[in-house]
């Protein structure tokens, strides 16, 4: 598969400070791309260096194999769309989506069909003649978004596109984004800070902190495999057994057990944190546990009814873990006090470098 | 009933307030109907010094010369105050905070001041010139209109630097996303964001450089008496009726384009209401 976007060693310094890191990252073509991280981590800078709002420090950053690391915005193939939107306001809602073709100098005859073209494909046909203020904010987000498609972008740039929008709309813009780019086929690089997001929408996913690129990989595996304790903890939620790699596929928690993990190639000694989701943690009754599984005794702390499920704290004599435990009928509830076992399968946990962070 | 006190006492104070500020104005209109030669007496209803105003060759000249300097100076303030605005807005460069604090300094400087600081810098500079390249210039018409050049150039970039500082400076970026030039993206996108502002410092150029009597008298040499120096050549020899109609029009023209200098800064804030 071509690249679409492919960033080598991208280093952005505003000043003494380090905003974007050595970043090497290749997008396919055709793909929907989401930059994750924290605030502060560096994704908008590293979306804004693809844009051209920003140019790199260091690296080279090609766009369907062509060198652009100097080259202004206005002479890219990307179109963004920005947080706030930036519709112009004293443009009508025709004229704004008409604005890239118009700078493009494109004949007024092809102009006007593939506004009316753009404007019909996020439905706001009879919206034309209005000014951006007229219109909602989930409007404002559509003509946003036919105004970078209508230029038809090899690459079409998201940031936080939907961070401005409430909870109820912006879970139906998610499935209209996702929609959206199988029918252009344009590659989508969005940004958000939201996790969830990211998950839903994205075929891959960068996870970026501390303005490094930690991860990149499909929802699944950045959620089941992540590589350090700052994805696990913040792609969802996590809890981590500390401990260190006894022999390959052993780990020796801090209270002395011995569990089988998948500990990679790290060498034994290596100090190690287990990540154990609170959904992927069992709870039985003292004893009710599976014998040939790795099991740990403890006492509910605190139960929390959230519904659709109950979040318990448990604690041990070294620990404390979260579980959560779906809201069927047939699983058994408990209360504080009570004394419980926790066990977990094998392949529910993943090991990440340990320590700090 | 200390409310009804406090109340008819604040209406009393503000009523005075209203009565102190406008009182000579309404004075002023009033009088330049009358009939009466003697300021101050009542002679009947008349527009006498209205006609004068309209014959008096002395006062004609000096509004037409007035108007020449306010719109000269007004284009030529406008286009550097605006240029000047976008430098200090946009760019990021060396001593900025001091060509910042430099640009605003004329809005201060009293007026005598600025005055002195003109007659001194165009005696020298004509002076210059003259053993340089040996032309004999002379004060007139040319340096007026320098000297309130340089006084509306803080004026109107004072008021341009509002209106950007209110602009959303993603717009820019966005046009520049939408393969806008510079130059195209502050044509179709800045310039029409921010032209209320440069209409408002135009009109408020226009104003000043029309009301300004202290500079100009300073600056001005035979030949380049503006309506208000003339005015105020007038009233050292007497007080006389055609003073008052004289004064009446340039109140009404400058109260004029004050109010449309407000209409035009007020009109839409720019990128202001799109995320709302």
């Amino acid at each position: 598969m071509a690249s679409a976007v492919e960033l080598k060693g991208v280093t952005k310094r505003f000043g003494d400070v380090v905003a974007v890191d050595d970043v090497d990252l290749s997008i396919a073509d055709g793909e929907f791309f989401a930059l994750l991280g924290p605030s502060g981590c560096g994704k908008t800078t590293t979306l804004r260096m693809i844009a051209g709002l920003d140019l790199p420090s260091a690296g080279s950053l090609t766009i369907h194999g062509e060198e652009v690391g100097p080259l202004p915005p206005n002479k890219r193939p990307v179109n963004t769309v920005f947080q706030n939107y930036a519709l112009f306001p004293h443009l009508s809602i025709e004229d704004n989506v008409a604005f890239g073709l118009k700078m493009q100098k494109v004949a007024k005859g092809e102009v006007g069909r593939r506004v009316a073209e753009a404007i019909e494909l996020v439905q706001l046909g009879g919206m034309e003649r209005r000014k951006p203020t007229q219109l909602s904010g989930g409007q404002q987000q559509r003509v946003a978004l036919a105004r970078a498609l209508v230029n038809r972008p090899k690459v079409l740039l998201l940031d936080e596109p939907l961070a401005a929008l409430d909870l109820k709309l912006r879970q139906g813009m998610q499935n209209e984004l996702k929609a959206l780019q199988r029918e252009v086929g344009i590659t989508f690089v969005f940004v958000t800070h939201d996790q969830e997001e990211a998950l839903s929408m994205a075929d891959r996913i960068g996870v970026m902190g501390d303005a490094k690129l930690l991860q990149v990989g499909r929802p699944e595996e950045i959620y089941e495999q992540p590589v350090s304790r700052f994805v696990a903890d913040f792609i969802g939620r996590s809890n981590f057994l500390p401990g260190t790699v006894a022999a390959a596929s052993t780990v020796t928690l801090a209270n002395g057990a011995s569990i089988p993990a998948p500990t990679a190639d790290r060498a034994a000694g290596t100090v190690v944190d287990v990540s154990l989701r609170p959904e992927r943690v069992r709870v039985e009754q003292r004893d009710a546990a599976p014998d040939d599984v790795a099991r740990l005794d403890g006492v509910v702390r605190s139960a929390t009814f959230l519904g659709n499920a109950m979040v318990y704290s448990l604690g041990f004599d070294w620990l404390e873990l979260e579980a959560r435990l779906e809201n069927r009928p047939s699983q058994q509830r408990f209360s504080p006090g009570d004394e419980i076992t926790v066990w977990w399968r094998e392949d529910a946990i993943a090991v990440v470098d340990g320590g700090s962070g | 009933m200390i409310r009804g006190w406090t109340a008819r006492l604040l209406g009393g104070a503000t009523g005075l307030v209203y009565l102190f500020l406008y009182a000579p104005v309404l004075l002023l209109v009033v009088f330049s109907f009358s009939a009466d030669r003697n300021v101050g007496r009542w002679g009947g209803f008349t527009l006498e010094w209205y006609r004068e105003f309209g014959a008096n060759e002395n006062v004609q000249s000096a509004l037409a010369i007035s108007l020449q300097v306010a719109i000269v100076s007004t284009l030529v303030a406008t286009v550097l105050g605006t240029l000047a605005a976008l430098a200090l807005e946009r760019f990021r460069f060396r001593g900025k905070k001091v060509f910042d604090a430099l640009l605003y300094l004329p809005i201060i400087i009293p007026d005598v001041t600025m005055a002195v600081m003109m007659l001194l810098f165009f005696t020298w500079s004509l002076d210059l010139v003259d053993t340089v390249t040996g032309f004999q210039l002379r004060k007139g018409i040319a340096t007026v209109v320098v000297s309130h050049i340089a006084f509306n150039i803080s004026f109107v970039s004072v008021v341009v630097r509002a209106r950007l500082e209110g602009m959303d400076q993603t717009l820019e970026q966005a046009a520049a996303d939408l393969y806008a030039s510079r130059w195209q993206a502050f044509r179709h996108v800045t310039l029409p964001l921010i032209l209320p502002g440069i209409v408002g410092g135009a009109l408020l150029a226009l104003t000043l450089s029309l009301d300004d009597v202290v500079i100009t008298q300073f600056a001005s040499g035979p030949g380049s008496t503006t309506l208000p120096v003339y005015v105020f050549g007038l009233i050292r020899r007497g007080v006389t009726p055609l003073i008052n109609a004289v004064s009446v029009v340039m109140l009404a023209a400058s109260v004029l384009l004050v109010v449309l200098s407000l209409i035009a800064q007020r009109s839409r804030e720019p990128g202001r209401a799109t995320t709302e």
